[in-house]
């Protein structure tokens, strides 16, 4: 983000359009403007006044009754409240018809039995400062009856622009007035810049490292007042651009970085000893930053250093040692070229992040290293006073930016925007940008970029400098052609929304939470699951990979639960984490019930969910797929021992189903929930549907009950009934199930239903009562089961 | 003994009357079914009677014949009769009694929802599958090539502090956009491609307008004869027929992503305020909805395809923005809260 303030652009290149209109312009040309804003709100009639004089009010002890000259004979009896009022002062006049920014009009009144024609300001009143409980008191030479926005300069728009990387040449008021000189195709002006040096000779400089420095400039100024006040102008600029004012050598050097884009550094020269080298930091050498914080310098980091100790980070921050003060006399000024590479990253490694470090991490310009030390020199003098010496300069011309020719062709240009750019416009946008064209066909052309621009390195940049001067809303909209393609689209492969439209129907409503979830999470839904953490995790809380989705599921039903909703059916869809590698991030599916079967209603009684809800839907889900899936006893650390089952597929497992422990519900406050959790892989594969013919003949049904042991798995009798693949098997069917009363303990009856149909006859009894008796055999010898 | 039958008309006629005033006196169907039988059945009165025909003299049998017919037609047609008043009565005593109040909701009416937030990338993704579009999808823990480097994102890139990346120990990351898929599409699939990669980014930021998990789409064309131009109408089309507005303003302003070359924004007319300028369009009267691009050449580079021959078009875009401008949501983070009274508003 930067700031620039219209006044000021303005001074370089002035388009006669409002400031709304060049705001917008600039946001269509790539510079976005974040927001304009006044630096004052409006008023009007309010001027310059005189107090000639100043007495108490007859008939009030503390309010003062005063003529106020506001220009020529034009005299106004004001009375004022205000403690410093005095005679002599030059003070804001608000005039009777003035309406001020906080809603008042100010009106010819009666007070205390005197009149009064206006009112006198402070500047809180005209909403341009904050807090002030007194009223302004101006130069003694502002100008009387003058329009109080011209004497302090109100008529101007802070625009707040939001700079993107490519763009660091537009982080000064240089490189906006450029863009808005090639865009409006008007000149711009740079300010006059002129110093005189004295022969005096600069501190001896050395650069070691002129692969990270390749331009190091420094000057000194001799015998300076750092004491006195910087003019209101750079004040008003300064302030309005969100500096905050220091001592006037620094408030220059910010100034100069603000105008030009160069980050300047100034040194108290007194406390110089011997020589300054640029080089890498030593292991271990510690420096006081001027933000007070002691820091001990990594090998890779550039320094600026004398004979002794670091005076500052290279383009990052000074020492405090070194720093200027207000006593300081003599001063070193460095302006400098560091490469973007070797500056990238060292703030950041040190907590740092200053004006200074964003610009050269993102380039700066290596051209205007002179004119910058030039121009800071220039206002020092003019404002400080002091001597300037020579400019010592190291150069190793070799490791500057190489500003290598680009070739643009018009086919080129045809073929990334679709249209031909008429070739006089082309040729008078490059040299307005600042491009060197140093070699042109009929329809090409080669251009070299100027040292500013870091972003122009291909024939797509050049692109987009045209594509965004022509206006992107002005460049043609086409359709895009496509080859037609039937594609594949196996029938049988299920889709994610598949699975959940289906989960929607049947009553369950699709959350999505964190991928990260707490170490507290992890360690209760399953403590052996690849723990992986984030190194910079928002919260502790959020600091693990999931590796499951039930701590959401969890976390979503006692949110709702917390806000009174009791009944819950929540699934979720999303990858679940068992390593970094891609093949170790898995899609899951879960599901979580809890409370009553179905919302209070008329029709039927609250029955609440049980394991039985959960996994009905999951195997309908199930019916979905070609898949056969199986249901065994299996424990898991946040399910309940006896009402959990491990569900595989080809005696492979792939998810859980089962009620939450009691110990974990109770440890979140969460009521009785059924949790259900499955690769989503799994659940994706459906089936083509093939035809078999189906029998003419009747079905024959017959009930077998049996007595057997309670801890077998009725799914075990039924699975090995179906193996036993009897010939005119159906299919066999449970109905009824019990234990208790008239049973013996240990024990259950349970009841089947088998159905028998040939595809050639319809079956005899003997046909079919000796197919019973193979299966009730069966069942006594497997499972020592008794017919009833 | 000789049979005294003693048959004549009068007698029929009789029997036809006391039948007929049987039935005229039952009102209910077993009784009426016992009067049949006593006159009809294989007993019944007349069935008797036509029995004793062949005892009667020549002279008389046509005639007594005749009359028994008659009088069986009789009978059967006032039973047939009666039988439908009585079944009418006893429908219409039925229905009486079967009467329900069907303002009654039904039997556990309760659906489920899906999320808002994948209401609307099914809604985005089938307007691009529908043209031609194939879904890709990637893993969220993505290494440094694919998320950044690949993406001309080099080490020490302004862009990678502005991601605010979540790391892992060891250099893998959270992916931060879903542009690596683009990587992964590339580096296994031919030119020309046309897909869209939806999915989770994460970002390390939480505040009122951001979540530290978001969700992307991502689109990529490559292609030998595609342009800026067809890009910009592609992108007009989509946010056209998304909103739901033929005539809805669309501009496109230059940008800067690095895996672009020229980049572009694409703002839309504020569908609050209908560009008037509010709160949400910070009163620009304009939204911004979307990145796009030709994929910069060292991108396409890096995947190996030749960037001369092809040219790549991209576009991004975060789902939840869409989401909150279509539906009026007026709060990021409600989206990952899971509260039930935010959910259920988007079945």
């Amino acid at each position: 983000m930067a700031s620039d303030l219209t006044t000021w652009l303005r001074e370089w290149v002035n388009p006669k359009i409002s400031d709304e209109a060049l705001a917008e312009r600039l946001t269509m040309a790539g510079l976005e403007v974040d927001s304009i804003v006044p630096v004052a709100p409006y008023f009007e009639n309010v001027v310059v006044g005189y107090v000639m004089s100043c007495e108490k009010h007859p008939n009030a002890d503390k309010l003062s009754l005063c003529q106020v000259n506001i220009g020529e004979n034009n005299n106004l009896q004001i009375i004022c409240g205000a403690v410093n009022i005095r005679a002599n002062l030059k003070v804001i006049v608000a005039m009777v018809g003035a309406i001020l920014p906080n809603g008042l009009k100010i009106k010819k009144a009666k007070i205390r039995g005197v009149e009064s024609f206006g009112m006198i300001c402070s500047e809180v009143e005209l909403g341009i400062a904050d807090d002030s409980n007194s009223i302004s008191e101006l130069d003694s030479d502002a100008p009387i009856g003058k329009n109080i926005r011209k004497y302090l300069d109100l008529d101007d728009n802070i625009i707040e622009l939001n700079i993107t990387p490519n763009r660091a040449d537009c982080f000064s008021v240089l490189g906006v007035a450029r863009e808005v000189s090639a865009n409006y195709g008007l000149p711009f002006k740079m300010p006059n810049i002129s110093v005189s040096a004295q022969g005096i000779s600069s501190i001896k400089t050395n650069v070691s490292n002129t692969t990270a420095c390749p331009k190091y400039l420094t000057r000194s100024i001799l015998g300076i007042d750092n004491t006195v006040e910087i003019p209101k102008w750079m004040v008003d600029k300064l302030m309005r651009s969100g500096q905050v004012l220091h001592s006037p050598v620094v408030d220059i050097i910010n100034y100069v970085l603000l105008e030009l884009g160069q980050p300047m550094h100034a040194f108290d020269a007194l406390k110089i000893n011997g020589s300054i080298e640029v080089r890498n930091a030593k292991l271990g050498e510690k420096c006081e930053l001027l933000n007070e914080t002691i820091v001990t310098l990594q090998g890779d980091t550039l320094v600026i250093s004398d004979d002794e100790k670091v005076l500052a980070i290279a383009g990052v921050i000074g020492s405090m040692l070194s720093s200027t003060q207000p006593n300081s006399i003599d001063i070193l000024l460095e302006s400098a070229f560091f490469n973007p590479i070797s500056i990238a990253g060292i703030a950041r490694n040190y907590g740092l992040h200053t004006e200074s470090s964003l610009r050269f991490e993102r380039g700066v310009d290596f051209a205007i290293t002179e004119v910058a030390m030039e121009r800071a020199t220039q206002l020092i003098i003019e404002i400080c006073g002091g001597r300037a010496s020579d400019v010592s300069t190291c150069i190793d011309k070799v490791n500057l930016p190489e500003l290598t020719p680009i070739t643009i062709t018009q086919d080129k240009i045809y073929k990334i925007l679709g249209f031909e750019l008429d070739s006089k416009w082309v040729e008078e946008k490059f040299i307005g940008l600042g491009f060197e064209i140093c070699d042109k066909t009929d329809n090409s052309w080669t251009i070299i970029p100027p040292s500013f621009r870091f972003d122009i390195r291909i024939s797509l940049d050049l692109i987009e400098e045209l594509a965004r001067l022509y206006g992107y809303d002005k460049l043609p909209v086409q359709k895009l052609m496509f080859d037609v393609n039937i594609d594949a689209m196996p029938e049988a492969q299920l889709d994610k929304y598949d699975i959940s439209q289906f989960l929607v129907a049947r009553g369950y409503q699709e959350v999505i939470t964190y991928s990260f979830v707490s170490e507290k999470y992890h360690n209760l839904i399953n403590a052996n699951a690849n723990k992986i953490v984030l190194s910079n995790p928002i919260s502790a809380d959020m600091s693990v990979m999931r590796s499951s989705l039930m701590s959401g599921l969890l976390q979503s039903v006692e949110s709702n639960q917390r806000r009174g909703h009791s009944n819950a059916r929540f699934f979720e869809i999303g990858l679940c984490f068992d390593g970094i590698e891609a093949n170790k991030q898995l899609n899951k599916l879960a599901g979580i019930i809890s409370g009553n079967r179905f919302n209070v209603q008329w029709a039927s009684e609250a029955v609440p969910l049980d394991f039985f809800d959960a996994k009905a839907d999951l195997e309908s889900l199930f019916e979905l797929t070609s898949t056969k899936f199986t249901f065994t006893t299996g424990e898991h650390p946040v399910l309940q021992k006896g009402q959990t089952a491990k569900i595989e597929f080809n005696a492979e497992q792939v998810g859980w189903i089962g009620a939450l422990a009691p110990n974990v519900a109770k440890e979140l406050s969460l009521p009785k929930c059924y949790l259900f959790e499955i690769e989503l892989n799994a659940v994706l594969s459906g089936r083509v549907a093939k035809y078999k013919s189906f029998s003419q003949y009747q079905e024959v049904q017959r009930d077998i009950a049996l007595m057997l042991n309670e801890a077998i798995p009725v799914a075990e009798l039924i699975n090995s009934i179906e193996a036993l693949q009897q010939p005119d098997f159906v299919n066999v069917n449970l109905f009824d199930i019990y234990a208790g009363k008239n049973i013996e303990p240990g024990k259950k009856s349970v009841a089947l239903n088998l159905t028998y149909q040939s595809l050639k006859a319809t079956l005899n009894d003997d046909e079919v009562n000796s197919k019973v008796s193979e299966v009730l055999a069966l069942m006594q010898k497997k499972f020592d089961a008794v017919q009833r | 003994m000789v049979a005294a039958l003693f048959v004549s008309v009068k007698m029929i006629n009789d029997v036809t009357q006391k039948a007929k005033s049987a039935i005229d006196n039952t009102n209910d169907l077993v009784n009426l079914d016992k009067i049949r039988v006593e006159f009809l059945g294989k007993k019944g009165r007349l069935t008797v009677i036509l029995k004793e025909l062949g005892k009667l003299s020549k002279e008389e049998r046509p005639k007594i014949g005749k009359a028994i017919n008659q009088a069986k037609f009789i009978v059967q047609d006032l039973l047939c009769k009666r039988k439908n008043q009585l079944e009418a009565i006893e429908l219409e005593k039925r229905l009486l009694n079967e009467k329900i109040d069907v303002s009654l909701p039904g039997r556990n009416v309760e659906i489920g929802g899906l999320h808002p937030v994948t209401i609307t990338l099914k809604r985005i993704q089938s307007l691009f599958v529908k043209n031609g579009f194939k879904v890709e999808t990637g893993p969220e823990i993505e290494d440094d090539f694919h998320n950044f480097s690949a993406l001309n994102i080099p080490e020490h890139h302004p862009a990678r502090t502005m991601h605010d990346t979540f790391y892992f120990d060891e250099g893998s990351v959270l992916r931060t956009h879903t542009s690596p898929v683009q990587i992964r599409t590339m580096k296994n699939q031919k030119p020309p491609v046309r897909i869209i990669a939806p999915g989770k980014v994460y970002r390390c930021d939480s505040d009122i307008t951001h979540t530290p998990m978001f969700h992307q789409l991502e689109g990529l064309i490559i292609d030998k004869d595609v342009n800026f131009a067809q890009l910009k109408g592609l992108l007009i089309d989509f946010l056209r027929t998304y909103f739901e507005k033929q005539d809805l303003k669309v501009r496109f302003r230059p940008s800067y992503f690095p895996f672009t070359e020229p980049s572009a924004e694409a703002d839309i007319e504020c569908v609050i305020c209908d560009g008037e300028g509010c709160r949400v369009c910070k009163k620009t009267g304009w939204l911004e909805v979307l990145g796009c691009g030709v994929v910069h050449p060292n991108v396409l580079n890096s995947v190996k395809i030749d960037s001369e021959k092809y040219t790549g078009l991209a576009f991004g875009m975060g789902i939840e923005r869409l989401a909150m401008l279509r539906y009026g949501v007026n709060d990021l983070r409600l989206f990952f809260e899971n509260d039930i009274r935010f959910l259920r508003q988007f079945k």
